[in-house]
């Protein structure tokens, strides 16, 4: 194993790694999201790059308004896909579907907001296309 | 046997008065009882025209599919047009043998 993939990293670090506060890693250790972090001999906490991924995927799903618990089951089957308890795949199968119709309504999202984008370039006179959306959004 | 034509349009668009003139001049060619048309205001339908994946203005749908984004040349929209009719089954659809002279259609019936 090389040494990037044996890198450590101080609370601090992962802290600004993340984005996450550090209460909140600390939070995340407690209710099992993430297994015991390792320590240094003098107690500090020590990530490493296996914890650093289970944080973003976390976030991934946090951003997606999984629950914490779902979250927590969802992690069991990262760990080990294959001894999954049923139940454990019965919500992944769930929550991909969720993630799949979030991708659809996100595409369509883009699409709008990219027609949106080129209308306001085909125009040299700023953006009427905007002022446009405005009187019909208030006249329906 | 008609074909359905839809030309996006929007405020603003500097192109969108010289693609529906180049439009009604070729529904002129093949006949209104042929090509059915209109023009789409894309803030009036704006779901309609991202569900066509229209990304800009402006664009043009035949039977409820995006098939030209920009202004459109009158020979790629003949063609287009002839393609769509005689897949139909229309006979006397206008070919790419076909010419315009002046305000004549001249049609190759070779």
């Amino acid at each position: 194993m090389s040494d990037h993939h044996q890198s450590r990293f101080r609370i601090g670090e992962v802290a600004r790694l993340t984005g996450l506060s550090v209460d909140t890693l600390r939070y995340y250790e407690k209710i099992k999201l993430l297994r015991p972090v390792g320590r240094s001999l003098s107690g500090v906490r020590l990530y490493d790059r296996h914890d650093l991924s289970r944080l973003r995927f976390v976030q991934r799903a946090k951003a997606m308004n999984f629950s914490l618990e779902e979250i927590a089951r969802l992690l069991e089957m990262r760990e080990d896909p294959q001894h999954a308890r049923d139940e454990v795949r019965e919500l992944t199968h769930q929550k991909l579907a969720e993630v799949e119709n979030q991708m659809k309504s996100l595409e369509t999202l883009r699409r709008e907001l990219t027609l949106l984008v080129n209308l306001c370039h085909a125009t040299r006179d700023g953006c009427p296309i905007i002022e446009d959306l405005d009187v019909h959004s208030k006249s329906g | 046997m008609s074909i359905k034509v839809e030309l996006f349009s929007s405020p603003g668009c500097r192109s969108c008065g010289q693609a529906r003139e180049t439009l009604r001049n070729l529904v002129g060619e093949f006949g209104e009882s042929r090509i059915e048309w209109r023009t789409v205001d894309v803030l009036e339908e704006l779901d309609h025209a991202v569900a066509l994946g229209v990304l800009a203005t402006p664009a043009i749908a035949i039977d409820g599919q995006l098939r030209f984004t920009g202004l459109p040349s009158v020979r790629g929209l003949r063609a287009e047009f002839t393609r769509r009719l005689a897949a139909k089954g229309g006979t006397e659809a206008v070919t790419e043998n076909d010419a315009i002279d002046g305000n004549t259609l001249k049609v190759d019936i070779t």
